[in-house]
């Protein structure tokens, strides 16, 4: 009965893995079949000749080096913006229990999660289109990293919260400053946080759509449109366009598989605190 | 010593929280920029007329757009899509991520591997994930229905069909979103203590009723955050949905509010009238932000 069980687990789990990671294959699969085999029906699995065409119009696209490098660039800067902004404010929240705006920046936080990205973007197209920010670099940073701050900001109080206040009262009894303490007792121990909380914060920004298809144009491109941008064509090209998805995918899936404790630790800190 | 830690004590909490109101101020810089100050631009344009590329000279006219979007049959369409999304979504994640935090509580060998794999579909490229599922879901050339015809005569027209489509979008969100539901679940679990669990067993109760008066009971306050954390999400749907049904096709079937508001400025050019339809999508979040103070610090 027992052994029964635990051979059903095991067939829901295998199942399961199956679903999550079948959709992954066939993108990878169509990324590398002659374009003949990718509406071959019934569909061939493992029985066709692989080729990199797909990768080579790819990367014959003009301005494809040009779009990865942004998304490159972009996330890194804004990632590591959105970070030092939340850690600060985290500190904030995480110890004192009081301080002038702390109920509005709670709330604040809270809506920011909640409003949908399209409401801000509306105006904002505006102002950018008429200031002259459409398809700008810094703009699309600074709004990716506003973006994610109420949820690395939570993340993060969460990590500060787990360091001994004793720690930080003994260093102040010795006479460290405020500036001292934070920077030589608290951060060494939150880089583990700081470490996961950076990690999800670029993959969100990463994979972000709604903000670069509206506010950028040719120079601050992104993968993301670049990828959408297969639909808008009539005739739709899926072995191209696998090939595509799969760039995107594959530095996801490696961080995925080098740091896959940490993020499962991250939000696991972050839910029982939920 | 003990003097002096008296006087200080004052003056070191009052320092702390200089420090701290100091410390948020860049958050703050952000907040405002990016929400505070656009949220207000949003109501002012929408009280006036203006177009993307407005040949008439844009001016107040009041109340209008509201009462346009109130009067329009697709936006209460749009609100029903939403909700249809939001409750069919929950009937198939719930039970899944449950059932799924459930199993690798279990702690069979095996399964940090499975647990890794199976939260692989959360941290994907939202559009990459989106075409891939069109192709898979495409009603000639897709596995999908390959698959399904070797099973029944006719399968779906996924997405060329209104209630098709509106299925296949709550397959690819949850696809998207169990992995979520397991992880916080699962967190959750590990965080209760065993005796409850393990009393009722020595008592006589059976697995399943152990689960369902002891374990899930527990569970209510991580379903509760789930809960209100999907209904912001699927709120602010767009990648999947313009992706997969090409801005909310076939016809308005899978229009939410959101790609409502994004069609109406950005496809129509309509840009004050989107902007009425933002406020309106924004007040109506505020059940949520209520109930998220209520619940949990959560953002």
């Amino acid at each position: 009965m027992r052994r029964a069980g635990v051979l059903a687990s095991y067939l829901v789990l295998a199942l399961a893995a199956f679903v999550a990671l079948f959709p992954l294959f066939w993108t990878v699969s169509t990324s590398v079949k002659p374009r003949a085999d990718t509406f071959a029906m019934p569909p061939r699995f493992f029985d066709f000749a692989p080729t990199m065409k797909n990768y080579e119009a790819i990367f014959a696209t003009r301005g494809f080096a040009q779009i990865y490098l942004n998304t490159i660039t972009i996330t890194a800067a804004s990632t590591l913006l959105c970070v030092a902004v939340s850690t600060l404010a985290a500190y904030a929240l995480a110890r004192a229990p009081r301080f002038r705006g702390r109920r509005p920046l709670e709330v604040g936080l809270i809506l920011t999660r909640a409003v949908p990205t399209i409401v801000i973007m509306v105006p904002l197209f505006q102002i950018a289109s008429r200031l002259g920010l459409y398809d700008n670099h810094l703009m699309l940073i600074g709004m990716y990293a506003a973006v994610n701050i109420p949820f690395a900001t939570w993340l993060m109080t969460s990590f500060v919260g787990q360091v001994p206040l004793a720690l930080e009262e003994s260093a102040a009894v010795d006479g460290a400053s405020a500036a001292r303490i934070l920077w030589f007792v608290v951060l060494p121990l939150i880089l583990p946080g700081m470490a996961a909380t950076t990690i999800f914060v670029a993959l969100l920004t990463w994979n972000e759509f709604l903000i670069p298809v509206m506010l950028a144009g040719n120079s601050a491109r992104t993968l993301p449109v670049f990828i959408a941008g297969f639909i808008s064509a009539r005739n739709l090209d899926w072995g191209p366009m696998a090939a595509a998805s799969t760039l995107a995918i594959v530095p996801i899936a490696l961080v995925t598989v080098l740091a896959q404790r940490m993020l499962v630790g991250g939000l696991s800190t972050g839910a029982v605190k939920g | 010593m003990a003097k002096a830690g008296i006087r200080q004590a004052p003056s070191l909490e009052a320092g702390r929280r200089r420090l701290a109101a100091l410390l948020a101020l860049p958050a703050w810089a952000f907040l405002i920029a990016v929400f505070a100050l656009p949220i207000l631009g949003a109501v002012w344009l929408s009280f006036r007329n203006e177009t993307l590329g407005a040949f008439v000279p844009p001016r107040f006219v009041g109340l209008e757009n509201y009462r346009t979007a109130l009067a329009d049959p697709r936006f209460w369409e749009s609100i029903g899509t939403t909700l249809w999304l939001i409750v069919a979504g929950l009937a198939v994640q719930l039970p899944l991520g449950i059932g799924l935090a459930l199993l690798l509580h279990r702690n069979l060998r095996g399964t940090a591997l499975f647990r890794t794999v199976l939260i692989v579909p959360m941290l994907l490229t939202p559009v990459a994930v989106g075409l891939m599922w069109r192709f898979m879901l495409d009603t000639d050339f897709g596995i999908i229905n390959w698959a399904l015809g070797q099973l029944m005569e006719r399968p779906p027209n996924w997405l060329g069909a209104r209630w098709p489509a509106r299925f296949a979008v709550v397959i690819v969100d949850s696809w998207l979103s169990v992995p979520f539901v397991m992880l916080m679940v699962l967190a959750a679990l590990s965080s209760l203590p065993r005796g409850p669990a393990e009393a009722a067993a020595i008592d006589g109760a059976g697995p399943v009723q152990v689960f369902w008066f002891v374990t899930l009971p527990a569970l209510v306050p991580v379903i509760l955050v789930v809960v209100m954390i999907r209904v912001v999400d699927v709120v602010k749907l767009f990648d999947i949905l313009f992706i997969v049904t090409q801005r909310g096709g076939p016809g308005t079937a899978t229009q939410t509010l959101g790609l409502l508001t994004y069609n109406t400025g950005f496809i129509f050019f309509q840009i004050s009238r989107a902007a009425a339809l933002g406020v309106l999508l924004t007040l109506m979040l505020a059940p949520i932000y209520f109930l998220w103070r209520r619940v949990g610090r959560t953002p």
